[in-house]
């Protein structure tokens, strides 16, 4: 089972939620400082207006401040009517005239008085007093009659509680329908998804309801971008499809090749089961042996084939040193073929690479037998030398082998790779060996090649990646 | 006991402080302290019924005037002495500074939420009565007389007969009484003719005294004829045994004033507090305070308004609650006050035609 991912649905949904969460974020806090200036600048306006109104009472009585409070000053600021109010008129002595004596002043730097004709503009600013946030105004009256001069402050504050209730007020209603939408744009992507991937759900049921040897290309209509999906199956179907029937024709043809020595050697042994004569019945015997080794190697190469199919898949590759390979490919094999000379001509002591030392020796021993059995007119004369070189090249290693047989025409060379392709007919063998070679050389990342050597004969021309 | 010390102590300061202990029925639950301008007598069916619900909670009332009540509460606060759980006041203004300066509590309830819009502030002010203003005239003396229905009307009778009104027109010494004062600054906000009417009275030698019931007790006794901006409830107790009081809402415009209770945000007990305030508020109190105290409920619950008051409709003019609020600070400001009052003792103190 792979490893499970989750759902399209879900991924997407909670992209898209993410996404709008962090955009309602961003715009809850806009709102807010929008929606915070706002009511700032509504409830200012009235604080302004109760400040204005006391100072419009200011007179100067000799030497004293003179001011009197109209109720609609306070009354004004009931518009928020569970907030608190405090006032405060003081200068231009460093006494309060009336009010709440302790007010905080003004945080900002002192407000500029310089131009004697100008009315300073009210000056708002938000401090702590008694427990609260309090937002004060403070704006000036400039009073100049003898014996005073100078600038009287009139301060109104209140606390925040109306103008928080506002704000509120105005980034529910600004963020109330970006929350709605999210959720709406949430829902309609939950069920959008799974409309959009119904195609997928025809496709599995299409696949679900099929014979296991039915690899016909999927037919139902997707979408543009489940296209390539389906076309890649289609193709590994297809791929699968040429696969098995190759399989169905190797069993079919390994079991043709198997029969045929197989009846031969049932022939024989009948023959030789009607023999009197001893020295017959020997001979007979002599023929059934040699049809059952026979049969034997075809069985081996099979296995072997098997073998290398299955390792070449997996890989399992290691650090290894080629030469010890070959020596042990050399030692295996020419036992097998009698007084046959095989020789071994390496440029290099050693030949570290990385790759499956089984599968290499598995096709060496493949190649020195073919060599000594097809490459040997004569398999014991003097001229049937087998070669093995080695030689180390740019990023690798160049192997040889070499033989005197009657070698391949070159019209032939291709097609010596594949199964059950022989050089020549008459020859015994399944014609796996040189399917093998290839397929083990392949799997190693090499290149193989036959060509003919020089005063005759087959030179089987591999290289290979060395290693470290 | 430390509480008995602390009454005698301010019984020997303050001449008007009274106060009386109302010991638990059953096992005690805590002390509540009340702080309250409302005579003891008046205000005691209300303990002892809230006592009937709660029989483990001690009741100590102290009965102080509005002003020495805010200024020794303002001062025990301010010293950390926390005595007072809650307190009762006819002055509403003074009331609204203790909330304004951060000294109340906040109390929600939906008993709370019943009292109509202009009798809470903050959460934290509850006026729990429903008091007119009234004029008051001697029914015998005013014989044979037009009886006025308006402020306009009445100034019209003293302008024109002033040797009739001379010293025998009474109402309360502003500088003195909270709620006179509270009652004044209204007439001032509300009606253009107030500096008219002051220079009225003032011309036939107006009578002041600081209490309501001094005034009635003159009324009665025929030695004045009319009281103006009493508090009707004091009126309409006495009128049911002297018919010789005759209330009047002016038509003009009647202002109305609730009891304030307020409690303390350093309240000793606390819970005891809301409690008591929960009582105050609900209908049970509310019954009691009308049939028993002589008060009128504020609770729409009970009756009509017009039946609450005992008049029909024909009788009131346009009545105008006193708002609990912030507006109601502007006649505690000191120069606003002292510019009244100036006012006030000027007229008061023109020698008499």
């Amino acid at each position: 089972m792979p490893e499970r991912v989750r759902s399209l649905k879900a991924r997407l949904v909670t992209t898209m939620l993410l996404l709008f969460l962090g955009f309602t974020l961003v715009m809850y806090l806009a709102a807010r400082a929008y929606a915070q200036r706002a009511a700032d600048l509504s409830y200012d306006r009235l604080l302004a207006g109760s400040a204005l109104s006391i100072a419009e009472t200011l007179a100067v009585d000799g030497s004293a401040v003179r001011v009197d409070i109209p109720y609609a000053a306070l009354d004004m600021l009931s518009a928020a009517p569970e907030d608190k109010v405090f006032y405060r008129v003081y200068g231009p002595g460093p006494g309060t005239v009336t009010g709440y004596a302790d007010l905080p002043l003004v945080t900002a730097p002192r407000m500029r008085a310089g131009s004697e004709s100008e009315l300073p503009a009210p000056r708002f600013f938000n401090a702590r007093y008694r427990g609260d946030i309090v937002r004060f105004v403070v704006l000036g009256r400039q009073v100049s009659q003898p014996g005073m001069r100078g600038w009287v402050w009139v301060q109104v504050g209140q606390t925040r509680q109306a103008r928080e209730e506002l704000a509120g007020e105005l980034v529910l209603g600004a963020i109330a329908p970006i929350a709605t939408l999210t959720l709406l744009a949430v829902t309609f992507a939950w069920f959008g998804v799974g409309r959009a991937l119904r195609p997928l759900e025809y496709l599995s049921e299409d696949l679900a309801r099929r014979d296991p040897s039915d690899l016909r290309p999927l037919s139902a209509p997707v979408p543009a971008e489940v296209q390539p999906m389906v076309s890649a199956m289609n193709s590994f179907m297809r791929r699968l499809d040429d696969n098995i029937a190759g399989l169905r024709a190797f069993i079919g043809e390994a079991a043709h090749q198997i029969r045929t020595p197989l009846a031969a050697l049932r022939a024989q042994a009948q023959l030789t089961l009607d023999e009197e004569d001893p020295r017959q019945i020997r001979k007979g015997l002599l023929n059934v042996e040699r049809n059952a080794s026979r049969l034997t190697r075809l069985v081996n190469q099979l296995l072997s084939d098997a073998m290398v199919m299955h390792r070449a898949e997996v890989r399992r590759f290691e650090e290894f040193d080629l030469v010890d390979v070959i020596k042990r490919a050399l030692r295996d094999a020419v036992p097998m073929s009698g007084d046959a000379q095989v020789g071994l001509i390496s440029s290099v002591a050693r030949a570290p690479m990385r790759g499956d030392p089984v599968l290499l020796g598995e096709a060496l021993k493949n190649l020195i037998d073919n060599a000594v059995r097809h490459g040997t007119p004569d398999p014991l004369g003097l001229e049937a030398e087998v070669e093995v070189g080695l030689e180390a090249c740019e990023d690798g290693y160049e192997l040889t082998v070499s033989d005197r047989g009657p070698g391949i025409p070159p019209a032939d060379r291709q097609r010596i790779f594949e199964r059950f392709e022989r050089g020549n007919t008459h020859s015994s063998g399944a014609g796996l060996g040189m399917a093998i070679v290839s397929r083990v050389v392949r799997s190693h990342g090499g290149t193989i090649a036959l060509e003919d050597r020089p005063g005759g004969g087959l030179v089987v021309r591999m290289r290979l990646k060395g290693g470290s | 006991m430390k509480r008995r010390w602390w009454c005698l102590l301010l019984f020997l300061l303050v001449p008007a402080g009274w106060c009386k202990d109302y010991p638990a029925k059953g096992a005690l639950e805590g002390t509540l302290t009340l702080y309250s301008t409302l005579d003891t007598a008046v205000f005691e069916p209300l303990v002892v019924d809230f006592q009937r619900l709660y029989p483990g909670v001690d009741v100590h009332y102290e009965n102080l005037d509005a002003m020495p009540q805010y200024e020794r509460f303002v001062r025990e606060e301010n010293e950390g002495t926390h005595r007072a759980d809650m307190l009762i006041s006819t002055s509403m203004d003074l009331q609204v500074k203790l909330v304004n300066d951060g000294y109340a509590a906040r109390h929600v309830s939906p008993s709370a939420e019943a009292l109509p819009r202009w009798a809470r502030w903050r959460d934290e002010a509850f006026g729990f009565t429903f008091e007119p203003a009234v004029m008051v005239f001697n029914r015998k003396a005013m014989e044979g007389r037009r009886i006025p229905r308006t402020r306009a009307e009445l100034v019209d009778q003293v302008r024109h007969d002033p040797r009739f009104w001379q010293g025998r027109i009474g109402t309360y010494d502003i500088s003195r009484s909270s709620v006179g004062y509270l009652l004044a600054t209204q007439d001032v906000r509300h009606s253009s003719e107030f500096g008219a009417m002051v220079e009225a009275f003032g011309d036939v030698d107006l009578q002041v005294e600081e209490n309501t019931s001094t005034l009635l007790e003159r009324i009665e006794s025929g030695e004045l004829v009319a009281g103006y901006n009493l508090l009707g409830s004091y009126a309409r107790s006495r009128r049911d045994s002297e018919r010789n009081l005759l209330l009047v809402y002016p038509r003009d415009h009647t202002v109305v004033l609730a009891r304030t209770v307020v409690i303390s945000r350093n309240a000793p007990n606390a819970a005891l507090a809301h409690r008591f305030l929960e009582y105050l508020l609900s209908v049970r109190g509310q019954q009691v305070m009308a049939t028993e105290c002589g008060l009128p409920p504020i609770r729409k619950e009970l009756d009509g308004i017009y039946e609450r008051l005992g008049v029909s409709e024909s009788q009131v003019g346009v009545l105008r609650p006193i708002s609990l609020g912030p507006g109601l600070l502007v006649y505690l400001d000191q120069q606003k006050r002292r510019q009244l009052l100036d006012v006030w003792r000027a007229i008061l103190e023109k020698p008499p035609r």
